[in-house]
């Protein structure tokens, strides 16, 4: 016997009002914060939000979504602005904001996709997801669950659950906030014909037929109401009855994982900047978390009062959810930037990256936590210096001391120690940085005696000289004898003759 | 005061009866060198520092170092040096070694601190051989201290090199003895680094005196 078909729809009530006060109350409790004024005071900055306060969205001059506050207190979509508060004083008026609603559009089919493959864009704010090839039976735990993560993102939703997306989309809308239906349900029975969205025509015959809801529609004969009122009316039916067989336009939600907010306020210190970019990292995992991936890379893009952007890409060594360690990349970084003027907006983007397999051979050992370390490396660089530390690397030259300093890779880890070399001969040298200048006696062109200010004294015994030079062609050539000493008193060091002055380069030890 | 003839004897027979009880070799560090891991008894000790004091101008340590992070390398494990005066040169390539570069004595016990809480390097090498004995000397005591507390915490192991020693933070010193003649520039140098003679001067928890109190 097959398996029944099951649909759920994720009904979010006037979506893109809920995104417009998403907007604004971020940007406000950065300036309460800025303000130092008390967060869960009554304070006139702090937007009132919520299904208790009468909020409105206001499009070219003409209120566009209200909520049930608004509702209830006589203010209708259609009116103007005057009108509304005219009608209720209270009424919180909020501006559309298209980017934001894209992007929680986004948010929101990422956090569907976690739980089916197959699902759809219905419409701003819903998401339709075919539950088929889910196992358990009862839905209402993984329905909380992602009811629980679109709060965390500020938004409340409901979910409905039904033999076909229609009649899930109608029991989304009366849950509270979860329903499942059947076709035989008495709920959607009492349901009224508006609910289906027929055509204005269609909508008036049946009216004038005395049929109001969708329970007189389905006591109809199929074939004698589909003979009068043709195709739409058999789909009508259908669809009331709970047989429509609508077909899903499936998609794969982007991955790509995008906040920006224009701050109310310009930001002139640290801590408030890192508080709501800790907030939108937040929403940010979360959303990697839902499509079962890592946050490899951070791109932060600053915007400055005097319209200049500051952006930087940050890369996280070990790819991540956890939102302590990026918190700590992106704050360490904030901490070494000066700005030409204050922050009034930023836009925040993580790039994800499947979760690495990695096996160590037998005896190599990776970094416990190498996210951790590249931290402690970019202290240790504002500490001595970018360019003093690091793996060391020889140049390919002859000139002495040509040594440059590379970055630790970020599969660092991952190398593997140089293979066999040759045996080295002698003692290794300790180099001076920059070397000590010195004067020396020569007996028959060998230096005999040397003064410098730390190293004095008779030489015993000397090997060399050993001379070597290059770049030529360049302004900067070299040209040098070196000669390895033994001072009577004890101690190796290497002399060097260069441009006609002596100096002592390194000991021995 | 170098102390009196009845308390080393004391000493001595505390230590024959009660025989100190060596460590679990996994807390044990070993080098791969073999005048360093014999008398330390297998290696360096994790979580502790243990200082190598180098009084010669030339006596090797700079060999040792070397040969240190070679055998390391071999060994697939990380290094970090903090190099106190800018002094290492690096002679081979060491895909596995983090060099630090510093100007100071300040500079260096800061880096080796952040290492030693980043807790991802096996083993961290402070050497402060070439850095002038005046400017160590304004370390003050708690600073070591809090050195080793933190090696402790985070039970990491650190080498530590100076010219002269430097007391109480160590739970072991040892000093190379022998100067380099130019005859060495020869010699392999691991045949340099393994004939250094290697002596303890001070060593926690055990009945042998300091070097200083003999003189």
């Amino acid at each position: 016997m097959p398996k029944p078909k099951l649909f759920a729809v994720v009904h979010t009530p006037y979506f893109r009002l809920q995104c417009a006060q998403q907007k604004l109350l971020n940007a406000e409790i950065e300036s309460n914060r800025q303000t130092n004024l008390p967060f869960f005071g009554e304070s006139k900055t702090v937007p009132k939000t919520g299904d208790k306060i009468p909020s409105a969205l206001l499009n070219d001059a003409e209120i566009i979504e209200i909520n049930p506050a608004a509702d209830a207190g006589g203010v209708s979509i259609g009116i103007t602005p005057s009108l509304a508060l005219a009608r209720a004083p209270e009424l919180q008026i909020y501006s559309s904001v298209a980017e934001q609603e894209e992007q929680q559009q986004e948010a929101l089919l990422q956090l569907c996709y976690r739980y089916s493959p197959f699902i759809e864009n219905t419409s701003p704010g819903v998401c339709t997801l075919d539950l088929r090839g889910r196992k358990d039976q009862h839905q209402e735990w993984w329905t909380r669950e992602l009811l629980t993560q679109w709060r965390i993102l500020g938004f409340t939703a409901q979910i409905g659950i039904g033999p076909n997306p229609e009649l899930a989309e109608q029991a989304a809308k009366f849950a509270n906030p979860y329903l499942e239906v059947n076709a035989n349900s008495q709920l959607l029975r009492s349901l009224p014909l508006e609910s289906l969205q027929p055509s204005h025509e269609l909508l008036d015959i049946l009216h004038n037929w005395g049929i109001r809801t969708l329970g007189e529609l389905i006591r109809l004969p199929r074939e004698d109401f589909g003979v009068r009122l043709g195709l739409e009316g058999l789909a009508l039916w259908d669809r009331a009855s709970g047989r429509s067989t609508k077909v899903l336009h499936h998609m794969q939600p982007p991955e790509t994982f995008r906040e920006s907010i224009d701050l109310e306020q310009r930001l002139e210190t640290l801590e408030p900047l890192l508080f709501v970019l800790r907030r939108s990292l937040e929403h940010l995992t979360l959303r990697v978390e839902a499509v079962y991936r890592l946050v490899a890379e951070i791109r932060l893009l600053l915007l400055l009062d005097n319209e200049e952007t500051l952006e930087r890409t940050l890369q996280i060594p070990a790819p991540t959810r956890d939102v302590a360690v990026l918190f700590r990349v992106l704050a360490q970084y904030l901490e070494t930037v000066q700005t030409t003027a204050p922050v009034v907006g930023f836009a925040l983007e993580v790039f994800a990256s499947n979760p690495g397999k990695h096996q160590f051979n037998l005896f190599q050992s990776g970094l416990k936590d190498p996210n951790r370390f590249f931290n402690t490396l970019a202290r240790l660089a504002a500490l001595v210096g970018n360019n003093r530390v690091g793996i060391p690397e020889k140049i390919a030259t002859h000139r002495p001391d040509s040594v440059r300093m590379q970055w630790p890779a970020f599969d660092w880890m991952d190398k593997t120690p140089t293979s066999t070399k040759p045996p080295r001969i002698g003692p290794a040298l300790r180099r001076y940085r920059p070397p000590i200048p010195a004067t020396v006696e020569l007996i028959s062109g060998k230096p005999a005696k040397i003064q410098s200010q730390s190293v004095n004294g008779e030489i015993n015994k000397l090997a060399g000289p050993w001379r070597s030079s290059g770049d030529w062609w360049h302004t900067d050539r070299w040209d040098i004898q070196e000669w390895d000493i033994e001072l009577a008193q004890g101690g190796l060091y290497r002399l060097t003759l260069s441009a006609g002055s002596w100096s002592i380069t390194g000991g021995y030890d | 005061m170098p102390p009196s003839g009845k308390i080393i004897e004391l000493r001595q027979v505390l230590a024959e009866r009660f025989p100190r009880e060596l460590p679990p070799p996994s807390s044990l560090l070993a080098t791969g060198i073999d005048c360093l891991d014999r008398p330390l008894e297998g290696g360096l000790r994790r979580g502790s520092i243990t200082q190598l004091v180098a009084p010669l101008p030339s006596s090797g340590s700079a060999s040792l170092l070397h040969e240190l992070i070679e055998s390391m390398q071999a060994a697939s494990q990380f290094v970090a040096l903090i190099d106190g005066k800018n002094s290492f040169e690096l002679i081979d390539p060491a895909n596995l070694l983090l060099w630090i570069r510093c100007d100071n004595v300040s500079q260096a016990i800061r880096a080796a601190d952040l290492i030693i809480r980043d807790g991802n390097i096996v083993l961290s090498i402070l050497d402060l051989k070439q850095n002038e004995a005046r400017e160590l000397r304004k370390v003050p005591a708690t600073a070591w201290y809090r050195l080793q507390r933190v090696t402790a915490e985070f039970e990491t192991t650190l080498l530590l090199i100076t010219s002269y020693y430097i007391s109480g933070s160590s739970i072991a010193a040892l000093q190379i003895n022998n100067p380099l003649r130019i005859t060495d520039f020869t010699e392999l140098s691991s045949t340099i680094s393994q004939s250094r003679l290697i002596d303890f001067i001070y060593r926690k928890n055990h009945h042998v005196e300091p070097q200083y109190a003999q003189a």
